[in-house]
């Protein structure tokens, strides 16, 4: 079943504490951290990094973020033979990657891309994306 | 064949009374009488070593944790050699990637330590350490205990002063030991400088920092929390690291520390100080 589009102002209400959570975990300041800034390049987070915000937005929205789920959900419905070749991203696989993240600018998506280095393309914005998806998916109060 | 200190030189559960799996267990270690401090570091290490052994079995022993981020620590008193530590873990979540966890240790009934929301990812435990020797370790642990007394301290690492201000900032190296006994237990196959042993020393270096300000001249000042850590990649045997600290003026009661460790230039660990400033 195809995905409900995040609109933005479904980013915007949960953008505020998503960057605030980013510059807590990446002893950053609140003002460094953009929308669409690489997180990886533009304010050297690591794969802890990742893994701080992560389980600190988990926290901060009271949800449930798949760990080391992003990537593959990145991926969609798409068997993992068809979104990579021997560690490169596939023509089709670019093509379901940019829909995905469709916050980062076109003339980030490098080819060649290496499957290894799609989190460097990962900005705040994405992670306000998984928030988003990670409240829909969230069981419904009783 | 295995080291004598294994399980010993740097292991601090003796005996686990209580084990849902996966999610809660309390234990106890017996501080060693002949050794001369047990630093709450350690405490917390031994919180953390009891959530390790819940999360290893939990997977079922493929991955084991490792220390990366704790959110806060709280420092509420001190274990002496002699004590008996109770430690209790909950563990909130386990899986392949990742364990997170809090936990307490008190001592006589008092508090010593409490780790709120600490997560620590799961690597290969073939990396680290024999899984067969792990589980078997556990049974002994969940079984008869572990006998009391194995610990025997642990040494202080060399710190050079490069730059002082006093009360305010200090720049230091430290020469993490090419050798050490708790390197053989911490860990067998991939020898890891302990987290719990840099925040020790940089928390007492830290102290005696702010001890010296203006502003602590006739009052006590203790660590009282320990938040941000977060441990960037291990610190390996004989490996040199840059220390820097940073104390800031106390503000209602509480003077505010950071602590980094870099090594070339690169940021390796860093963590947060929150003393308690009193009047004498």
């Amino acid at each position: 079943m195809a995905e409900q589009p995040i609109t933005q102002a479904q980013i915007d209400a949960v953008y505020p504490k998503v960057a605030e959570t980013m510059a807590d975990a990446l002893g950053a300041d609140l003002e460094d951290i953009k929308p669409k800034v690489s997180l990886i390049e533009g304010l050297d987070a690591e794969s802890i990094d990742f893994l701080d915000m992560v389980f600190r937005l988990e926290r901060a929205f009271k949800i449930k973020i798949p760990r080391g789920k992003i990537v593959e959900n990145a991926r969609g419905d798409l068997p993992e033979e068809e979104f990579e070749q021997k560690g490169i991203v596939t023509e089709r696989g670019l093509v379901q990657l940019r829909e995905y993240l469709s916050e980062v600018p076109a003339e980030r998506f490098k080819t060649p891309l290496k499957a290894a280095e799609i989190p460097r393309l990962f900005t705040p914005e994405t992670f306000c994306k998984l928030v988003i998806r990670a409240q829909r998916e969230a069981p419904a109060p009783a | 064949m295995p080291s004598a200190d294994h399980f010993a030189a740097y292991s601090f559960v003796d005996r686990i009374d209580r084990f849902e799996p996966g999610r809660v267990a309390t234990a106890r270690f017996a501080v060693p009488r002949e050794v001369a401090r047990f630093p709450a570091c350690l405490v917390a290490e031994a919180v953390g070593q009891l959530a390790a052994w819940v999360s290893m079995d939990r997977i079922d022993f493929r991955g084991r944790p490792v220390a990366a981020l704790a959110s806060q620590t709280r420092i509420l008193g001190d274990a002496r050699p002699g004590d008996v530590l109770e430690l209790a873990v909950t563990v909130d979540q386990c899986d392949d990637e990742a364990v997170a966890y809090g936990g307490s240790a008190h001592a006589h009934g008092a508090p010593l330590v409490e780790l709120v929301d600490c997560l620590g990812p799961m690597l290969p435990v073939a990396e680290f350490d024999a899984p067969e020797e792990l589980r078997a370790r556990l049974a002994v642990l969940r079984g008869p205990g572990a006998v009391p007394g194995r610990f025997r301290g642990v040494p202080s690492p060399a710190v050079t002063m490069l730059e002082r201000v006093a009360g305010v900032s200090l720049r230091a190296r430290l020469d993490v030991p090419a050798s050490a006994a708790f390197f053989n237990d911490h860990f067998p196959r991939r020898p890891v400088f302990p987290a719990t042993l840099l925040l020790d020393t940089q928390i007492a270096h830290t102290l005696l920092l702010a001890r010296d300000a203006a502003w602590a001249a006739g009052r006590t000042v203790t660590a009282a929390k320990v938040t941000h850590v977060k441990m960037r990649s291990f610190i390996h045997p004989g490996q040199a690291l840059d220390l820097a600290l940073d104390v800031a003026v106390p503000v209602d009661g509480v003077a505010k520390a950071t602590m980094q460790a870099r090594c070339d230039a690169r940021v390796v660990a860093g963590a947060r100080l929150e003393m308690e400033v009193t009047d004498a």
